[in-house]
Formats: C-alpha cells, sequence, structure tokens
C-alpha cells in the first residue's frame, strides 16, 4: 500500500466518520447504543418469552449480535459509500478499491468499540479471560477479509444493477436466521447442521464463541474459514477492479 | 518529446433510452428483446500528439466531445477502440470543487479534496496558509462549505488545484466562475506553469482565452 493510497484511505474513512454523526446530538454514542438495544430486543423475545435454556446466553447472543453487525452494516455502508462517491469517480482517477475499503475500516472500528463493550460484560460475568482470548484476533482477521471481498462484489455490482441493493437486504435478512446468531447451532436437526458450516460467518461466530465460551481454539473453524474468506476476498477484490474501470460510465 | 499520444482514439456510448440499470432491463436487452438504446459517437479516430511543455486549446461546440477527451487522457474512462500514452504525472482534476463536503469546514476540504488530487498530507499543512490566501477565505477556515457562494467554492477548489505537483494539466472550463480580478490572479497561474514547462490542455468557449494562451489549437466536431 503506498502513501497515496493509505492517506486517501484516511481521508476517506474520516469523512465518513465525520458526516455520520454530523448533526446527532448522541453522536458516536449511537453506534454502541445501537447493538445493545437490538441486544436487549432480542433478549427479551428469546430468553424471556421463547425461555431457551442456555449457560451464558446473554453472552452469546451479544458476541452473535455484534459479529454480525459488523457484516450486516460493513457491507449495506460499502454499498452505500460507492453509490455516493459517483460524482467524484466521474471526474477523477483514483484507485477506485480504496472507498469500499475505507468505508470498511470505518465500520470495523465500531465493531472494536462493541467488542470492548463485550470485554466489558465479560468482566461481569463468570467468565474469565485467558492468553486463549488474544486468538480471537485471527478470526477477527478472517471476518474483515470476508467482509470485505463481499462488500467489493456487492458495491460493485449495485453500480451496474441498482436493484442490487434491494436483493442484498433481502439476502441478509435471509443470512441472518441461517446464522445462528440468536440460536445455537446445537438447536439445529443435525441433518442440516452440515450445511451450515458452508458459511464462512457461521465458522467465524462459532469459533470466536467457542474461544470466549467454551475456552476452546477449534483449529479446523479457524483454517476452513481462513481459507473461505481468502478465496472470497481475492475473488471480490478482482472482480470489482474488473468492475471499476466501468465506473464512471455505468453511474 | 511527447507528453501525450492518442492513437486511433473511439469512444462510443451506448445512450439508453429509458431508464435502464435494473436487472430485469439488462435481461431484456441481453435476450435482445428490445433494443432500448443507440449508440452514440463521442470521439471517431482521434490522433493526436501532445508535446511537453505545451499549451493545447480544445474548442468546439457542445456534445463534440471535448470533456470526453479529456476524461479518456486522464484515465476516468476507457477509449472503446485505440490506444492512449501519457509521460509524466496528470493532475486529475477536470472540474473544480468535485468531492467537497458542504458539511465539512473549509480547512477539512482543503485536507479532503488536497489528499484526493494526490497531494501529500505534510504538504498540504505547509501550503495550507497560502492556498487560503489565494482564496481569499481566511475569515472562513472554520465556515462549514455549504454556507460559501459558488464564487467562494470555484476559488477555494482553484487555489487547491494549482498545488498539484503534475506535469500534465487537465483543465476544463475552470474560468467559467470569479469575478474579473480573481480571473486575472488564475491567468498569471497559468503563465507561471506555461513558464515552468507545464503541458496544459484547456477546453474553452472562450476564444480570447484560448487565443491569449494556447501555442496550438484543435477544434473537435460533430459527428457527420
Amino acid at each position: 500500500m503506498d502513501n497515496y493510497y493509505f492517506h486517501l484511505m484516511k481521508s476517506f474513512a474520516l469523512t465518513d466518520f465525520k458526516l455520520k454523526y454530523q448533526g446527532s446530538v448522541l453522536g458516536y454514542l449511537w453506534s454502541l447504543l445501537n447493538p445493545l438495544l437490538t441486544f436487549a430486543i432480542l433478549y427479551v423475545v428469546f430468553s424471556v418469552f421463547v425461555r431457551f435454556q442456555m449457560e451464558n446466553y446473554s453472552l452469546f447472543l451479544f458476541l452473535g449480535i455484534i459479529l454480525w453487525g459488523y457484516f450486516n452494516e460493513a457491507t449495506f455502508n460499502a454499498l452505500v459509500s460507492l453509490y455516493t462517491k459517483s460524482n467524484i469517480m466521474k471526474k477523477i482517477y483514483f484507485p477506485r478499491t480504496v472507498i469500499v475499503l475505507a468505508s470498511n475500516v470505518t465500520t470495523f472500528l465500531g465493531f472494536l468499540l462493541n467488542f470492548i463493550v463485550f470485554l466489558f460484560f465479560v468482566l461481569f460475568s463468570e467468565i474469565e479471560l485467558h492468553f486463549l482470548s488474544f486468538l480471537s484476533i485471527l478470526f477477527f482477521i478472517n471476518l474483515f477479509l470476508l467482509t470485505l471481498g463481499i462488500s467489493y462484489i456487492v458495491a460493485g455490482l449495485n453500480l451496474r444493477f441498482i436493484d442490487t441493493q434491494h436483493i442484498w437486504r433481502i439476502l441478509l435478512q435471509l443470512f441472518f436466521w441461517l446464522t445462528p446468531v440468536v440460536y445455537s447451532l446445537q438447536l439445529v436437526p443435525e441433518s442440516y447442521r452440515f450445511f451450515f458450516y458452508f458459511n464462512p460467518l457461521v465458522l467465524i461466530l462459532e469459533g470466536i464463541r467457542n474461544i470466549f465460551l467454551e475456552n476452546i481454539f477449534s483449529f479446523h473453524f479457524y483454517f476452513i474459514s481462513l481459507l473461505f474468506s481468502l478465496v472470497v476476498f481475492f475473488s471480490g477484490y478482482f472482480l470489482y477492479r474488473k468492475m471499476s474501470v466501468y465506473f464512471a460510465e455505468w453511474v | 518529446m511527447d507528453a501525450i499520444i492518442l492513437e486511433n482514439v473511439s469512444k462510443t456510448f451506448k445512450i439508453p433510452h429509458d431508464y435502464k440499470a435494473g436487472i430485469k432491463s439488462y435481461l431484456l436487452g441481453f435476450f435482445n428483446l428490445t433494443h432500448c438504446y443507440e449508440r452514440f459517437h463521442a470521439l471517431k479516430n482521434i490522433n493526436l500528439r501532445v508535446r511537453q511543455g505545451e499549451f493545447l486549446g480544445i474548442i468546439g461546440p457542445n456534445g463534440s466531445g471535448k470533456s470526453t477527451l479529456l476524461k479518456i487522457i486522464a484515465n476516468v474512462i476507457q477509449p472503446t477502440t485505440g490506444r492512449v500514452l501519457v509521460h509524466g504525472k496528470i493532475s486529475p482534476f477536470l472540474e473544480l470543487g468535485v468531492g467537497f463536503q458542504g458539511e465539512l469546514t473549509v480547512k477539512e476540504n482543503v485536507y479532503l479534496y488536497g489528499v484526493l488530487l494526490g497531494i501529500q498530507q505534510k504538504e498540504i499543512a505547509r501550503r495550507f496558509d497560502s492556498i487560503i490566501h489565494f482564496a481569499e477565505l481566511e475569515r472562513f477556515i472554520d465556515t462549514k462549505l455549504k454556507n460559501l457562494s459558488s464564487g467562494m467554492l470555484a476559488r477555494l477548489g482553484f487555489s487547491i488545484a494549482i498545488q498539484v505537483d503534475a506535469d500534465i494539466l487537465l483543465v476544463d472550463e475552470v474560468l467559467a466562475v470569479g469575478d474579473e480580478a480573481f480571473q486575472e490572479k488564475c491567468y498569471s497561474i497559468f503563465r507561471k506553469f506555461k513558464r515552468e514547462g507545464k503541458t496544459i490542455l484547456l477546453v474553452s468557449h472562450d476564444k480570447s482565452l484560448i487565443r491569449k494562451f494556447a501555442d496550438r489549437t484543435i477544434r473537435l466536431h460533430h459527428e457527420k
């Protein structure tokens, strides 16, 4: 990454950040409140109404919400960010890959803050942090690469087909329920469970949960999700680069 | 030494008759059920060599492909056929103040736009005062950009753009705004760039401006 690329990314990310909380009273607190409120709603529904019986369900759920929330927000923000930069792309040449990367980085910083909130919760629970907890960073890298690859594909396609954003919104909803965010994988009938492992997000989510809640580092989850993430990242990146030549004409 | 070489460059746009960005219309078009666009030849077999240090004026009626030509040289769009060779760093601006954010302050925008044009951040910080001074916006550094007049915006855009350390400048009708005093300042900058041996391509409808600066002028015509 050369100097120009880095500074451009920083500048885009900073602008995104400033514009997002411009004029709102609570400002950045919103990105902390958002997952907390989602958590409160889902917790009431599934723990009080549906009466899920599970150890540490609140931590289990909160981890699921912030990880899923990152994937959900990052892909959608990237799509919007590319779309709103169309006027610059029509006039100025700069590496188009920066836009999506910058947008993902901004969202990822928000995710890290949410993760600190999670660690704070952990301190007040019976669970203890171990050396193993640090290895969750490995899964975060997978999550970032996977999300970036998909962001590239979705954001690029959206410039060509404006329908993409509507389709993506529905797909996100579908995947929210196909990913064990609120329920545990153990509740899924064994005959279906096999298919869940083809969803790299499931591997990452379960991998991180295993680290914090079970104190296990699942090597096979890690390596398979790394492989998935790399494949998705590189396909997304090259597809996007191919499309980006025409961005100025499509928008 | 040539700074820019265009060989047989053509550009054809597909102009949709209707809104056609969705999948449905794409599929219909793919299966050839509808012909909902027509081809528009914006540029046809352009051969052009621009020497290093040359000031080239480009004139022609609206829609004759002047801006398309600059965009192809700037690598913003790709030619349909033909080859473009550029020696030297291009200043990537075709229009001033693209990417300005109304909700951010003048200062923030100077950095944002400067970085976008490829100026080093340290360099922007060093030249910040002279940028503001040239744009005559000393009193508005912390004002949100949306509160400035269009003349002020143009001045700010120009002041930042001239800081770019490029060998080739592509200028598309940027002097249409700004009062007479500011235009005079812009002319002196042009003269300075010319002395420094920069290659400049200027698109303009202003014949006197072209006559004043251009070493050579090309005229683009509508397709016959």
